[in-house]
């Protein structure tokens, strides 16, 4: 047992963080709404670190890479759709949508999109333009307009795990910057790191994201281990938590900050509402858990007692 | 990165479930029950146990251990957890008082105390907690008053685990009173059937023997009775308090009803309502995160690297999964699991777990004390 990631990994990670927040981290993602050559600028950065050099498919190790640059991307908020270029189809960047309202989030971008439901179904989408929204400002509306070949259902699991991966990296970075605030923030003549009700707060988040580590680290290991059924399974059991601990853990830091946390001017604003997207398409919590149930009960959600 | 437990690790588990399926029946649901042949069972199990040299697994050899890895106590840990913990009280002698021995007992102590408890012969409680040291336990107020050659104790304890079975007891007090948390408190080690000891059941939800009193009105103790230094108990304490937080794998006895409960209800787990279902599948992810995060303080136990953060880290997880699966678990049980005992649904074990889960966030530390270690860790400070 060895639940550490491999130094390789964390070198990438480290690697690609620094040439990404070199070009302005969350803040190049504020200005990448208006101004599009930011996103350019990024594919370039990507490019330099040889991100696209990773192929998830290839190997366990890849896959683990791969991730460790997700968790990257979320950690910046990085405004570029990383998780479907990595999962690309013969050049075409590859959506998760729910086929019955396909959205595609960064569709905006030039290039060719590959549309695919949780069961493998493809079909060639062409996007629409941005609207005006603040949640998930790069979100399109997409039509499928015609059918693909199928896309195997672990490439379906590992983009459902890269994912995830980018929502854990997008609450580290929240919690991290909730837990400078209330060491630094005073009020009533102290900091707020100080009030019980504050530590518990970051207690409680700390376990939540800590968590989420542990089970994004174990299921990128179980979809080189398990059987195909399973790894089905456990892609669906990640993404669900990822979306779970997103939602209280994005509350809590936001009630820490108080307003302040609502402005753009801050990266928390800035981070919840580019994850938004991850947290609700293809299917967000509820639904991801009813898709679980059928796993339930045929076992394909193993455990110690269900796989022994 | 792996998360294999390796070949050994999987070959004791199947053997465990083996040792347990011949001699653990269905219906078992631990040895404090007013069964009395509850306790039995448990006694005769850890016999075999012992003899197979399962028992002080995770022992050195010299001291008539099986030297096994922190993955393999791990696994005996689960899957004793999972089938209601048939070692019984056992799992104190081993898991602590035993290693605390190790650590801090004399020679003389460790070869009249370590053969009993590797053999199952013996049990042991321990008397920490007090009517007004709960949480706050370097406050405790027992007193240890020096008298000829050794002390007279004098004083209360509260929440004692097995102290009508126990035949041991590790015996907290406070010998000097002026001085910190450091160096007031010592650890005596003394039979449950000196004079001067008494205990009071407290009857409670948990079930018998959960939970009760000692009394201590001058009971004598020697030099010879105290584990480690005169005003050293403080840091014994911490050590069974740090095992705690791992030693009990909750996690495993939700996962193992999780999967007998929804094989008793068969088809009639269908027509649970789709809202109760969707609790139960982020029930089975809880459990999981739980376990993951339980083998990450087994890691750095492992790495030589105790950490104090992720072991509550993992206890509040485990805590907490334990309750809400204790709920979900009555809820599906519907009306037939207010019925305890072997007459309810399946043999009484979904009430007995809820009733016992209640505890899960007090007991060995509260949860509130499990935030503060995290909170620590993530912002300094104190509390």
């Amino acid at each position: 047992m060895r639940t550490a990631l491999p130094e390789d990994v964390v070198a990438f990670g480290r690697s690609a963080r620094g040439r990404l927040e070199a070009l302005g981290g969350v803040r190049l993602t504020l200005a990448a709404e208006t101004d599009p050559a930011s996103r350019e600028a990024v594919a370039r950065a990507l490019d330099d670190v040889g991100a696209f050099d990773v192929d998830p498919r290839r190997s366990p190790d890849e896959l683990l890479a791969a991730a460790e640059l997700c968790r990257v991307a979320g950690a910046v908020a990085l405004p570029f759709p990383v998780v479907e270029q990595l999962m690309a189809v013969d050049g075409a960047r590859v959506a998760l949508v729910d086929p019955l309202r396909p959205r595609i989030d960064h569709g905006d971008l030039p290039g060719r999109w590959l549309a695919v439901d949780l069961d493998g179904h493809a079909h060639v989408a062409e996007t629409g333009s941005r609207t005006a929204s603040r949640l998930g400002p790069f979100v399109v509306p997409a039509a499928l307009v015609a059918s693909a070949p199928d896309v195997p259902v672990d490439d379906v699991s590992r983009h459902l795990v890269l994912g995830a991966w980018r929502v854990l990296g997008g609450l580290e970075t929240a919690l991290a910057l909730a837990t400078a605030h209330v060491v630094a923030r005073e009020q009533f003549g102290r900091a707020l790191a100080e009030f019980q009700a504050v530590r518990f707060a970051i207690a409680d988040a700390t376990v939540a994201v800590r968590g989420l580590t542990e089970l994004a680290k174990y299921t990128v290991w179980r979809l080189g281990a398990a059987g195909p059924e399973a790894r089905q399974a456990d892609a669906l059991v990640l993404r669900l938590h990822a979306c779970d601990v997103a939602r209280d853990v994005l509350r809590t830091c936001h009630q820490l900050f108080g307003a302040l946390g609502f402005c753009d001017e801050h990266d928390v604003s800035v981070i919840d509402r580019h994850l938004q997207p991850l947290l609700r398409l293809p299917y967000a919590s509820e639904s991801l858990a009813d898709r679980l149930v059928p796993a339930v009960r045929d076992g394909s959600f193993e455990s110690l007692f269900t796989s022994a | 990165m792996d998360y294999d437990l390796g070949e050994r690790a999987d070959a004791l588990r199947l053997r465990l479930r083996r040792l347990i399926e011949e001699q653990v029946p269905d219906d078992f649901l631990g040895a404090f029950t007013d069964d009395p042949e509850d306790l039995a069972l448990a006694q005769r199990f850890c016999k075999t146990l012992a003899a197979e040299g399962l028992l002080a697994l995770a022992w050195p050899a010299e001291y008539g251990g099986g030297a096994g890895s922190v993955w393999e106590q791990t696994v005996v840990r689960e899957e004793m957890w999972a089938h209601h913990e048939p070692r019984g009280a056992q799992y104190m002698g081993i898991n602590w008082v035993g290693p605390a021995l190790m650590r801090h007992g004399t020679a003389e102590q460790r070869a009249k105390h370590l053969p009993p408890i590797a053999a199952g012969d013996v049990i042991w409680c321990q008397g920490f907690s007090e009517p007004e040291a709960g949480s706050d336990l370097a406050s405790m107020r027992t007193r240890a008053i020096a008298d000829d050659d050794g002390w007279l104790i004098t004083g209360q304890k509260v929440w004692t685990s097995y102290a009508l079975m126990a035949d041991w007891c590790v015996l907290a007090a406070c010998t000097d009173p002026d001085a910190g948390p450091g160096g007031r408190i010592t650890l005596f080690l003394v039979p449950m059937d000196r004079p001067g000891l008494s205990v009071r059941p407290i009857p409670s939800m948990l079930g018998p023997h959960h939970l009760n009193e000692l009394f201590l009105d001058e009971l004598r103790v020697t030099p010879g009775d105290v584990l480690g230094e005169v005003g050293g108990g403080w840091r014994a304490i911490r050590d069974a308090l740090a095992f705690e937080r791992v030693g009990i794998a909750r996690y495993a006895r939700c996962d193992a009803l999780l999967a007998r409960v929804r094989e008793a209800l068969g088809d009639e787990w269908e027509t649970l309502p789709a809202g109760l279902r969707a609790r139960w599948v982020r029930a089975m992810v809880d459990v999981r995160v739980a376990r993951l995060l339980a083998y990450a303080a087994v890691g750095a136990q492992e790495d030589g690297e105790p950490d104090d953060a992720i072991a509550s880290l993992a206890r509040i997880a485990t805590t907490q999964t334990d309750q809400s699966v204790a709920e979900v678990l009555l809820e599906a049980a519907g009306p037939d699991g207010l019925q305890g005992g072997r007459e309810g649904f399946l043999h009484g074990a979904v009430e007995d777990h809820w009733r016992y889960a209640q505890a899960a966030t007090v007991s060995s530390g509260t949860i509130e004390v499990q935030r503060m270690l995290v909170a620590r860790a993530a912002l300094g400070g104190r509390r």
